[in-house]
């Protein structure tokens, strides 16, 4: 039998489960008494809430109970917290105004959706009936949407004490002097204003929770569709409702989707775990999909203006940037840490550029919060330098292949070599930036591809080339760097590994997955490991009274920091097992080797199977003298650095010069996320980033009107991207190790939607280049009309928000 | 929502406004509207039923008149509320004589939506706008030939 696991596209263990509608998710699960929770929500963007009758709800048949704000306020529930604080540049601290469970009477809703009132009911239907019997008195009040706009003089206020609409003010990089001096004595400046539009995160499942507070045992349990149990847990223990930890048990089961929007506690975990002890009984609330594209934690949604300086030789001396991130009504959980740590400290690229300044303005708007989704800060740090390169390569008259490899820093292992130093705080850990350039450009046929331009111009259609080169912090991240940078957490992850007294292994990770195939990937590491049979280990996720703790998953982190800690406690099993092999074979732990699942006396063929080993360890019959029976490990593995993957995208596109529809054409991919445990289950989650990557350029946006209203709030109205919008994708990898970590893995989860989006705008701006139409920007989405009117407007800028 | 309208009714001004002044015909040919009450000076409680794109729902709330010129128009306020939102429109309603027996109506306003119908019905928004605009006038036009019948 192989026991050759890593690198193999072993079939995903859990996807007969899923495809045969046999996935367990949180509304799938019902429990007896079970009653059904439905909001009381906010019709306008901001509105004061006069009063509330609720006299008319009660009296409707199977209501249990109704709470408004008042109740929430009167138990002395403040709200929900963020996770990360970022200070003003002059050092005043955060602005964090409350984000109340239900917003009580004489305050103020601040966005479509804010919650005023909940109804339990012992059916959904219920609950639903009698919340559209609550009255609510609205007092309407002016509403403010962008991000720029709400900084101006006289823009309505979205919280009292948070004047300007500002959250923070921040800072990063090189002194601004420097920077000013180096883009003034530039030779050439390339300078873009633009917009990285807010989507929506569209998950599958919509979110669902259970709480349910067991009168018995005086305990809670949350079942919730979430990406980190822990977490939750310990948000809404010790910041929202006071209830100790370990009277809470926390459930993430299957779970159907996240990119990012399900990291965050929501407001609708701790009101549903709270008013069930309130009522003594479990309670769901499964939100509509009206709701999950009003309420879930948007992305992206930043203003900026960017400039690029060059010398002479085109060589890059400095970068420039004010953007404008809008964070929403209220903070979410990792909101202030998206547009500074993870996308400030992303602004050096690939590129040697000596001098760097960014200057950020995180701004409260009445709209829903945002937070991070798929890439989460990167994409925007990405889009903006790909895009400044590739037009100042147009406006140059430069190749934009050379224009990149100039200026590319030079390849590194981080081993013999050592980390590349950024002008923006962080350390790269390995990288060959050349070579997954080069190779895309092979693929794309680069000269053929010029010809190709010029032939079909002459037929109705333009053919442009789009390059995107990015690098990701992933892998996130180091305790003592985030603390430092303000995080009020730690972000390592734990692993059990218990041997069973058959040989057999339960593995308990703190990860969680909800789709990304955890159960196949990290059983392919313990068997490889252990040389086990991948059928005799299990994985287990999802249960804060099973797992010792964890952070979950997110920002590309799950192998890299989750899969090392699983790799830390296989070290410690087979370390203790080899003590108990050794007595078993009287000989010295150093004389034994382990290979194929058992312990081997060198040089001999005297061995021992692991199983043999275990089941010693639990009958401690002829046993080590003064050695613990058992054989369970658990281990904290906390990464020494980030990980750094990157690659090189490049997108063909087709434009109709009587219509402006954008066909894509082709689409190349050479990404490096270091050693690939499985290589079907990387293509897929390329495959699924490219998606969503593209959709952004393409199709994506979530509109809000002026006065806050989500216009375009269901799939009739989001253009999601389709099967026949995308072309087969043409994908290869090259693989760098990371230095730090056991298993030299960087984490693939977000690479597709963080190189993907620029390579498609670029494409498009070349083509109509290449018609004459000398445009530096569109904004996204790329639709025909968009495309059509700048193609008509040529020689002009196209930036309106 | 843009509300934009303009059509040529087989009736002098001054008969247009008087059906434009009687509740009770005013309940007859706006779409929508199922009771029509008056509570004060040029104030009214008006009901409609409303179906937009893939919502639909029953709207309650008031309706007031202001800018009043006899025979020439007047400027219709109307805030409804509904469980599937809110709508606040205003409509500068304007006639105009056309010849000696004919008048011309045009009407410019526009309407804010909140809630469920401003999510998911803005997509059809300008065609719900279209079949209202064409419902009003058929509707006027039959509430003429019925007056002149009788």
């Amino acid at each position: 039998m192989s026991t050759n696991y890593i690198g193999q596209s072993v079939k995903r263990l859990e996807d007969k489960r899923f495809i045969t509608g046999k996935g367990r998710y949180t509304d799938d699960i019902k429990l007896p008494g079970m009653t059904y929770a439905s909001f009381v929500r906010s019709p306008y963007a901001h509105a004061r809430v006069n009063s509330i009758d609720t006299s008319a709800a009660k009296d409707m048949p199977g209501v249990v109970a109704i709470f408004t704000g008042d109740d929430i306020a009167s138990a002395g529930i403040v709200g929900v917290p963020t996770g990360w604080q970022v200070n003003f540049k002059n050092g005043d601290t955060m602005k964090e105004p409350p984000h109340p469970l239900l917003v009580p009477t004489g305050s103020t809703v601040k966005h479509i959706g804010d919650p005023v009132a909940v109804i339990i009911a012992d059916s959904r239907e219920a609950a639903f009936d009698a919340s559209e019997l609550v009255e609510v008195d609205w007092e309407e009040l002016p509403a403010v949407v962008s991000a720029l706009k709400a900084t101006e003089e006289g823009a309505p206020q979205v919280h009292p004490d948070a004047p300007g609409n500002l959250a923070f003010d921040w800072e990063i990089g090189n002194p601004i002097d420097e920077v000013n001096e180096a883009i003034e004595q530039s030779a050439h400046v390339t300078t873009l204003e633009f917009v990285n539009q807010r989507l929506v995160p569209n998950a599958i499942e919509p979110r669902a929770y259970i709480g349910h507070y067991d009168e018995v045992s005086d305990k809670y349990t949350l079942y919730t569709s979430t990406q980190n149990p822990h977490l939750i847990r310990l948000l809404m223990c010790a910041f929202v409702l006071g209830i100790p930890e370990h009277k809470v048990r926390v459930l993430g089961p299957d779970v159907g989707g996240g990119f990012g929007s399900k990291i965050y506690h929501y407001t609708e975990e701790a009101l549903v775990t709270w008013a069930s002890k309130q009522i003594r009984r479990p309670i769901k609330w499964t939100e509509t999909r009206s709701e999950a594209f009003m309420l879930d934690a948007h992305g992206r949604d930043h203003i900026s203006k960017a400039e690029m300086g060059f010398d002479a030789d085109g060589n890059i001396k400095a970068l420039r940037i004010k953007t404008y991130a809008n964070l929403g009504a209220y903070l979410s959980t990792f909101a202030p840490a998206v547009p500074t740590y993870l996308h400030g400290t992303l602004l050096q690229g690939l590129y040697t550029t000596p001098k760097i300044h960014l200057e950020l303005s995180a701004v409260f708007t009445n709209t829903v919060a945002v937070d991070a989704y798929r890439g989460a800060g990167r994409p925007e740090a990405t889009y903006l330098l790909e895009r400044l390169i590739d037009l100042a390569a147009l406006e140059m008259d430069r190749d934009p292949i050379q224009l990149r490899k100039q200026n590319f820093i030079p390849s590194f292992d981080g081993v013999e070599q050592p980390g590349y130093q950024t002008q923006v705080a962080l350390q790269y850990d390995s990288g060959n930036y050349h070579g997954v350039l080069d190779r895309a450009v092979e693929m794309l046929g680069y000269e053929e591809f010029r010809r190709l331009q010029q032939e079909s111009s002459r037929n109705g259609k333009l053919i442009g080339v789009g390059l995107s080169t990015y690098i990701e912090a992933c892998g996130i991240a180091p305790s003592a760097v985030v603390g430092a940078l303000g995080a009020r957490a730690g972000l390592y992850e734990s692993a059990q590994v218990r041997v069973q007294p058959t040989g057999k292994v339960s593995v308990y990770t703190g990860s969680h997955s909800h789709g990304q195939g955890h159960v196949t990937t990290f059983a392919q590491v313990v068997a490889d490991k252990l040389g086990i049979a991948m059928e005799d280990i299990d994985i287990i996720h999802g249960d804060s009274d099973a797992v010792a703790f964890g952070m979950g998953t997110y920002g590309s982190r799950s192998l890299a920091v989750g899969g090392s800690a699983i790799v830390k406690s296989i070290e410690k099993v087979l370390e203790k097992g080899a003590k108990i092999a050794a007595h078993k074979l009287e000989c010295s732990a150093d004389d034994l080797e382990y290979a194929e699942g058992k312990w081997t006396v060198k040089g001999t063929d005297k061995s021992i199977s692991f199983g043999d080993v275990a089941l010693t360890a639990y009958v401690p019959h002829v046993y080590p003298q003064g050695l613990e029976p058992g054989l369970d490990f658990s281990s904290f593995y906390d990464p020494a650095n980030f990980t750094y993957p990157f690659g090189c995208h490049i997108a063909v596109v087709e434009v109709d010069k009587e219509t402006g529809k954008v066909k894509l054409k082709r689409f190349i991919a050479v990404d490096d996320v270091g050693n690939v445990i499985n290589p079907m289950i990387v293509d897929g989650q390329i495959h699924g980033g490219l998606a969503q990557g593209i959709g952004q350029a393409l199709l994506e946006e979530a509109i809000y009107d002026e006065n806050g209203q989500l216009t375009n709030g269901s799939y009739m109205d989001y253009a999601m991207p389709r099967a026949d919008d995308l072309p087969m994708f043409e994908i290869e990898r090259q693989v760098t190790p990371c230095p730090h970590n056991p298993l030299g893995v960087k984490g693939a989860g977000e690479a597709g939607c963080i190189g993907s989006t620029p390579a498609v705008v670029n494409a498009v701006i070349n083509a109509l280049w290449s018609g004459g139409h000398k445009v530096k920007d569109i904004r996204m989405p790329l639709t025909s009309e968009r495309v059509w009117r700048a193609m008509q407007s040529s020689n002009s800028t196209i930036t309106q928000s | 929502m843009e509300l934009q309208g303009s059509h040529v009714l087989n009736a002098p001004p001054e008969q247009i406004w008087e059906m434009l002044m009687d509740t009770d015909v005013l309940a007859r040919i706006v779409p929508g509207i199922s009771r029509l009450e008056k509570t004060g000076e040029n104030e009214y409680k008006a009901v409609a039923d409303i179906k937009m794109g893939p919502v639909s729902g029953s709207f309650s709330g008031g309706l007031t008149l202001s800018d009043i010129r006899e025979n020439e128009g007047y400027v219709i306020h109307v805030k409804q509320s509904s469980k599937i939102g809110n709508a606040d429109a205003t409509i500068r309603i304007d006639l105009a004589p056309v010849g000696q027996a004919q008048t011309q109506l045009t009407f410019d306003g526009g309407a804010k939506l909140s809630g469920l119908l401003a999510r998911t019905g803005n997509r059809v928004l300008s065609g719900v706008a279209n079949t209202l605009t064409k419902q009003f006038f058929e509707n006027f036009e039959k509430e003429l030939q019925t007056t002149k019948q009788t």
